[in-house]
């Protein structure tokens, strides 16, 4: 078996991959949000899923579930509950307080999270829609190792929403903070180094900025680009990681249930080091993927 | 069952709810229906579609500061015993997915008489067809400032089909001003 040899990542590890970032309204993005709430009473179940895949050495596929349900408490104030799951297939490549190890968990339950969204401004009355959203996960499993490791995120997103042409085309703009605390857990059966697999607690902060535009080409339907710029700064190295993602979404929307899908392979991307031997190196490839794809599909009732 | 195939299942689970899912168009009238509501006394109505020159469609625009996205205007000329009584017009605006399809009732006076929901088709948001709320409508003319949270009461949770009903009566009434009067 051929391994790629990673150095080990200052003691800086590995926190969310994914902003987890969740909508608390039917969405026209993938991965951004818009600033509109649910009206008052209304619920929405929503279940997304997100494959992520390829990091350039080895073979890695990672899938992330969130099931996740949301209610308007008032017309402009939605709450959310989720339950968060993840399989991680990874083989050939070690990381160094990263992967440890080959594995393919399969679908195991990783966590839960809640949100909460209020809207200042109506993208739909005033001439420019605004909303903050803050929420709150715990989870049990490392995103991209599969292995144990207790993390709890706290997030803060400001959204604007401008609609133009009779809210035919819809642009977004989020920027949102992203505060981590996590532990990774021994590894049954393995002997590792600090650097291998550190178990000291960690805690990083995360910015995060996207856009977005969607247009409706016809009834129901509406397709889209999107882009989410992602970087996390840790104590020891600093500016730890960056990435900007972007890629196409369609959206279809019913009277009773909608889908959204969006393909967001990394475009460029760096930080404070890239893995021994990765060949793409202007790509963080640590962390993140070459490919993600979600699939969200939700439910009005 | 690999990885793969357990994952499939979500969507294998969800995709046939969501196609059985009652996904239905709420009708509340037919254009027959809804002519009889906004001119009861109506004998006749007599067809008289209209298509909008570029100065016309400029024009409404500019007055109502509403884009017109067709320039199609379906119109009747409703009349009583061979007199005209009013103008029905047939329209349709966006709703979050789909169109909203409306009648303004328009007088001999250029006022509007009523405006009536045809078929509403959207998730939420169906309280436009409340009579109270379309009873706003009546009596504004070409020129009025048809605004929701102005003259036009918003009905919170309905925001976007409000706001687009209001847009779209007020493009009509310039409508009537540009081609029909």
């Amino acid at each position: 078996m051929k391994y790629v040899t990673i150095s080990r990542f200052g003691s800086a590890a590995a926190l969310a991959l994914f902003s987890a970032a969740a909508d608390a309204d039917e969405s026209l993005f993938g991965y951004l949000k818009g600033a509109e709430t649910l009206p008052k009473g209304a619920i929405e179940v929503v279940q997304s899923v997100t494959r992520r895949w390829d990091k350039g050495a080895g073979d890695y596929t990672a899938y992330d579930s969130k099931t996740e349900l949301e209610y308007g408490v008032t017309d402009r104030f939605t709450s959310a509950v989720y339950l968060l799951g993840q399989s991680v297939k990874t083989q050939d490549i070690l990381i160094d307080g990263y992967i440890p190890k080959d594995a393919d968990t399969g679908l195991k339950l990783s966590g839960f999270e809640v949100s909460a969204k209020y809207n200042f401004l109506s993208p739909a009355k005033d001439d420019f829609g605004l909303a903050g959203y803050v929420s709150g996960a715990y989870t049990t499993l490392d995103p991209h190792s599969g292995q144990k490791k207790d993390k709890y995120t706290v997030e803060g997103w400001l959204l604007g929403q401008k609609n133009f042409l009779d809210d035919q085309l819809v642009w977004v703009g989020n920027v949102g903070l992203e505060s981590t605390y996590a532990v990774r857990l021994p590894i049954d059966g393995m002997v590792l180094t600090q650097d291998q697999w550190p178990t000291t607690p960690e805690m990083e902060i995360a910015l995060l900025a996207g856009t977005g535009v969607s247009y409706r080409i016809a009834p129901n339907w509406f397709i889209g680009v999107e882009a989410l710029y992602d970087t996390e700064f840790e104590t020891e190295v600093g500016q730890e990681r960056w990435s900007v993602q972007a890629g196409p979404n369609v959206h279809y929307g019913a009277k009773d249930w909608w889908f959204t899908a969006t393909w967001l392979p990394q475009l460029v991307g760096g930080g404070f080091e890239t893995y021994p031997g990765q060949i793409d190196t202007n790509l963080h490839l640590i962390e993140k993927t070459k490919q993600e794809f979600r699939l969200k599909i939700g439910f009005n009732f | 069952m690999n990885d793969l195939n357990r994952w499939l299942l979500i969507p294998a689970i969800i995709l046939p709810a969501a196609a059985s899912a009652p996904a239905f168009a709420v009708q509340y009238l037919t254009v027959e229906q809804a002519q009889k509501v906004l001119f009861p006394a109506a004998d006749q109505f007599e067809s008289r579609p209209v298509t909008l020159s570029a100065e016309q469609r400029k024009a409404i625009e500019t007055a109502a500061g509403v884009r017109v996205r067709s320039p199609e205007v379906n119109a009747w000329r409703a009349r009583q015993g061979g007199k005209a009584s009013g103008w029905f017009v047939l329209d349709e605006v966006y709703g979050k997915h789909e169109f909203i399809t409306y009648a303004v009732a328009i007088g001999l006076d250029g006022a509007v008489k009523g405006v009536e929901i045809l078929d509403y088709r959207e998730t939420h948001g169906g309280e436009v067809q409340n009579p109270k709320w379309r009873a706003q409508f009546t009596g504004k003319k070409a020129g009025d400032t048809l605004k929701l949270d102005e003259d036009i009461k918003n009905i919170s949770g309905a925001t976007l089909s409000c706001k687009h009903i209001t847009d779209g009566v007020k493009r009509i009434l310039a409508t009537y001003e540009a081609a029909l009067k």
